[in-house]
């Protein structure tokens, strides 16, 4: 029996659809005004423009290797780490677990400048480093190059594959795995025929986000892209805005539509692929308990290859804005540099009021716009994951509708929406501009929780009289905690270093974090932008940690009673 | 006579500041004013303007690309917030086309040079002055450039950083600035252009990023701003003096808006914005190249220079240079 909840499903509809269609209706509108201000006399000539320039080809052709290159890195990533935190004894789980989510904290323009600093030709501290102990003649890297682009951007994604790959494995059904060794299959044949298959929605759920996120990404492929003249989708836009004064978003917002169609195609293909959901269903009452498997004698050396990554991926980065925040200024490290070391960026930082009002304001709009999201995200998963109608699949693409547009352009379709509402100016403005545009990072973790859980737990609920809330509220959300918690790292983490619809929307009293950090690096101060980096990734480690805790009591308590 | 002249001077001397104080207690009246400018790290003048005036000023960043769609979809939505707007000359030109901005004259301008004053609503206040900057610890003085065509001397080949000239307003129009004001021909020009390019120079987004990599070494030479050598200090960066030849740079203007929610506030704020103390304060601890006579930042040599504030290019001559930019530095 299918449940088809009309009710629930419009409403829902109507709730998403304002918040994402408004904006890119804007843009939409926009993109075939005259003028600059979104609303003006009918054209179609921005489209004629756009689509009529050489150069566009060779741009998509790089942003194709770029995209599918990353979320390829992403995703696969993602598995190997997420396969061996929850399935694994691998030692000191507690610590990888934060870890591999430390990068989605770190702002992705500092996270491309670490690594412009670590890798680049002339002077980057990795290859310095290597080029004295291997005894070379030139730099053995250049990060300034498609696959720097590549690496940086696809461990810049990682986490989000990681927080919707995770739930998925811990949430198992080992039974499957067990009935497969029974029939006399090895661990490789069990991995590849029963459990990667298994993990497909939550596989390609990770890897079309990668996708569509690095499709939008800003950051590394102007900071790494730029210098290697590697010219993406991205620096495309960023030229195509930036290059005038009178900048026409209209035009900008026409070039967005392609990348908006092959999202929202995407999407489509994605739900194609795990229609049959009952195939990847695993809890379902009967027996479930996620199993740990011993590695033996490939503890310590797995131990060590993901220690090796998590050092090469967090622990530099992050200790190079360390470093970065304690020198006067940009120096190659040396004894004079570790000498003059001192904390001024650090007073001027935590001095400057504009920085604690943006800490305070960032970390309200994180926590309440996570909370927020989290809630809508759980009834749209609902919905798109079991009521699996027409209406379902068009609330589904309109959750991904602001997301898919390249970062600059929606910020602008927000302002010219916001423009014409009382919200304007305000944090409110900000909250809902967030949810609206990373609500996939709060359905994407649930609804492959979701997918997991079988109906039959919900029908076996309401057969005993339960109503559908307290069957959500009982059965569901217990079995969803490690979904929940996810989506809300997700959320929190992005919401507290967002910069594209922040740049746009802050005014004064409603500054953020991210564009306090975009005006330190608008005036190339470096040591500033670094010592309130890591007060953000402090914070962000902060709710993560906070939340990770709380999910477990709650699944404890719920297990127990 | 004398006498006469003397009291009417005094007269209206008292009348003008009597003008300025009852301005001042509208202003207070008004309680604050807001400031939209793409001008950076200007806090310490609003902080200053507060304790001097007791009427709070707020400072909106926005970058020069969005800042004519933000002041135009605001302005026409009735909810332009600014009461001052400050940004590069063309943008300000343009939001005067829309009637967004107010006619003033300040009288704290009436010492500037004739050419600062555009018109009766735009002040030029500033130039964001572009010159050869480097690392001194690892450029030798007698390597330092001396002329613009220096920079295409093959031993700088890898070792410059500069804005993406296909796409960095302010660098595509001090690129031209130099064939229209340095360069004897456009031969000449072209020939400096095919040489820098052949340096293979680092592309980053702005200016903004271009300081740290002279600083840290990764690139020792670059076209960048002398004023990070006031705001980046104690790093190793000087600017190279040139001979007989010209520092270029964009015109900063100001004005107020049309429809100020603060208007009194407004007049008061770009009142003190001109004077020669806040002038001075831009100076010193921004670094910038300011229009007020005699005032200069504290970089050794930069009053010697001979600077020039050059034209504005039309988005369309923007977008031709920059396309045309973007071949000739296109090698590989």
């Amino acid at each position: 029996m299918e449940a088809t909840r009309p009710r629930l499903t419009w409403t829902l509809i109507l709730i998403v659809g304002l918040l994402t269609l408004c904006p890119v209706a804007m843009l939409v509108i926009g993109s075939f005004s005259e003028g600059l201000n979104g609303l003006g006399t009918f054209t179609a000539s921005k489209y004629v423009a756009v689509y009529t320039d050489p150069a566009l080809l060779g741009v998509i052709g790089n942003t194709v290797v770029f995209v599918l290159g990353s979320s390829t890195l992403a995703t696969g990533l993602a598995l190997f780490l997420a396969y061996l935190n929850t399935r694994t004894d691998i030692p000191f789980k507690g610590l990888f677990r934060v870890i591999s989510i430390v990068p989605m904290m770190i702002p992705h323009l500092l996270f491309a400048v670490s690594w412009a600093l670590l890798l680049n030709p002339s002077n980057g501290m990795l290859n310095l480093a290597l080029k004295q102990a291997l005894f070379l003649d030139a730099a053995p890297f250049d990060v300034y190059t498609l696959a720097g682009m590549i690496l940086v951007e696809g461990l810049l994604d990682m986490p989000i594959a990681y927080l919707i790959i995770a739930p998925a494995m811990g949430s198992f059904d080992v039974a499957l795995e067990e009935s497969s060794r029974v029939f006399g299959a090895g661990a490789w044949r069990t991995l590849v025929r029963i459990t990667l298959p298994v993990l497909r929605p939550a596989i390609l759920a990770s890897f079309i986000l990668g996708l569509v996120r690095s499709l939008a990404s800003f950051a590394v492929p102007l900071v790494i892209g730029m210098p290697g003249r590697v010219d993406v989708l991205a620096t495309y836009l960023y030229q195509m805005i930036a290059t005038g004064f009178a900048t026409d978003f209209g035009k900008a917002a026409a070039l967005g539509m392609s990348v908006l169609a092959a999202s929202v195609t995407l999407i489509v293909v994605y739900r194609a692929l795990t229609s049959e959901s009952e195939k990847f269903v695993t809890i379902s009452g009967r027996g479930y308990r996620p199993s740990v498997i011993a590695l033996g004698r490939w503890r310590m050396p797995m131990f060590a290859l993901v220690a090796l990554i998590s050092l090469v991926m967090i622990v530099l980065p992050v200790a190079v804005l360390l470093y970065t925040s304690f020198v006067p200024y940009a120096m190659v490290p040396s004894a004079r540099a570790f000498s003059s070391m001192g904390l001024k960026h650090w007073i001027e930082v935590l001095e400057d009021p504009l920085s604690v009002a943006s800490l305070s304001n960032s970390v309200i709009l994180g926590v309440g716009g996570a909370t927020i999201g989290v809630v809508l995200s759980v009834f749209v998963a609902y919905v798109i994951v079991r009521v699996r109608t027409r209406a379902a699949g068009l609330l589904e693409s309109l959750s991904y509708l602001s997301f898919s547009f390249p970062g600059i352009v929606i910020g602008v379709g927000f302002m010219w929406f916001f423009v014409q509402t009382p919200l304007y100016a305000t944090l409110w403005a900000l909250l809902v501009g967030y949810i609206a545009t990373y609500l996939p990072y709060g359905i994407r973790p649930l609804s492959s929780a979701f997918v997991q859980v079988h109906r039959h737990l919900e029908e076996s609920s309401l057969v005993c009289g339960a109503s559908p809330f307290t069957t959500l509220r009982r059965i569901v959300v217990p079995l969803l905690v490690p979904g929940i918690v996810s989506a809300w790292i997700l959320l929190a983490s992005m919401f507290l270093r967002e910069l594209t619809v922040s740049v746009v929307l802050s005014r004064p009293g409603t500054e953020v974090l991210a564009v306090q950090i975009l005006r330190y690096a608008d005036d190339g101060l470096w040591g500033k932008l670094s010592a309130l980096g890591i007060v953000m990734i402090a914070i962000s480690t902060a709710l993560v940690i906070l939340a990770t805790a709380l999910g477990k009591r709650f699944r404890l308590a719920n297990t127990s009673a | 006579m004398k006498r006469i002249a003397l009291t009417l001077a005094l007269t209206m001397a008292a009348a003008s500041a009597l003008a300025a104080d009852a301005r001042l207690d509208k202003a207070k009246q008004e309680g604050e004013v807001a400031f939209y400018a793409n001008i950076t790290a200007v806090e310490p003048l609003m902080k200053a303007f507060a304790a001097e005036t007791g009427v709070k000023a707020t400072y909106t960043r926005i970058s020069s690309n969005k800042f004519v769609a933000t002041a135009i979809t605001e302005f026409q939505a009735g909810k332009l917030m600014a009461d001052v707007i400050q940004g590069p000359l063309p943008v300000l030109e343009m939001l005067k086309e829309k009637g967004v901005l107010a006619s003033y004259r300040s009288p704290a301008a009436s010492g500037y040079a004739e050419w600062t004053r555009k018109d009766d609503a735009i002040q030029l206040f500033g130039i964001e002055l572009v010159s050869v900057i480097y690392n001194k610890d690892l450029v030798k003085p007698a390597d330092v450039p001396k002329r613009y065509e220096d920079l295409a001397d093959p031993k700088w080949k890898d070792k410059i950083v500069m804005a993406n000239p296909s796409n960095h307003p302010s660098t595509i129009s001090w690129l031209v600035g130099l064939k229209e004001h340095v360069f004897k021909s456009e031969a000449d020009w072209r020939a400096f252009l095919k040489g820098l390019a052949a340096n293979q120079p680092m592309f980053v987004a702005s200016f903004g990023p271009t300081p740290a990599p002279i600083e840290s070494g990764q690139k020792p030479i670059g076209i960048s701003l002398p004023k990070y050598i006031v705001t980046k200090a104690p790093a190793p960066l000087d600017w190279a003096r040139l001979d007989n030849q010209p520092l270029l740079g964009n015109p900063r203007a100001i004005a107020i808006a049309a429809k100020a929610p603060h208007p009194e506030a407004a007049r008061a704020f770009m009142d003190w914005w001109l004077s020669p103390k806040a002038m001075g304060m831009l100076a010193k601890d921004v670094g910038e190249t300011v229009t007020a006579p005699g005032v200069y930042p504290p970089i050794a040599g930069i009053d010697k220079a001979k600077v020039l504030s050059i034209r504005e290019l039309s988005d369309e001559e923007l977008a031709k240079w920059g396309a045309e930019f973007k071949q000739i530095f296109s090698v590989r």
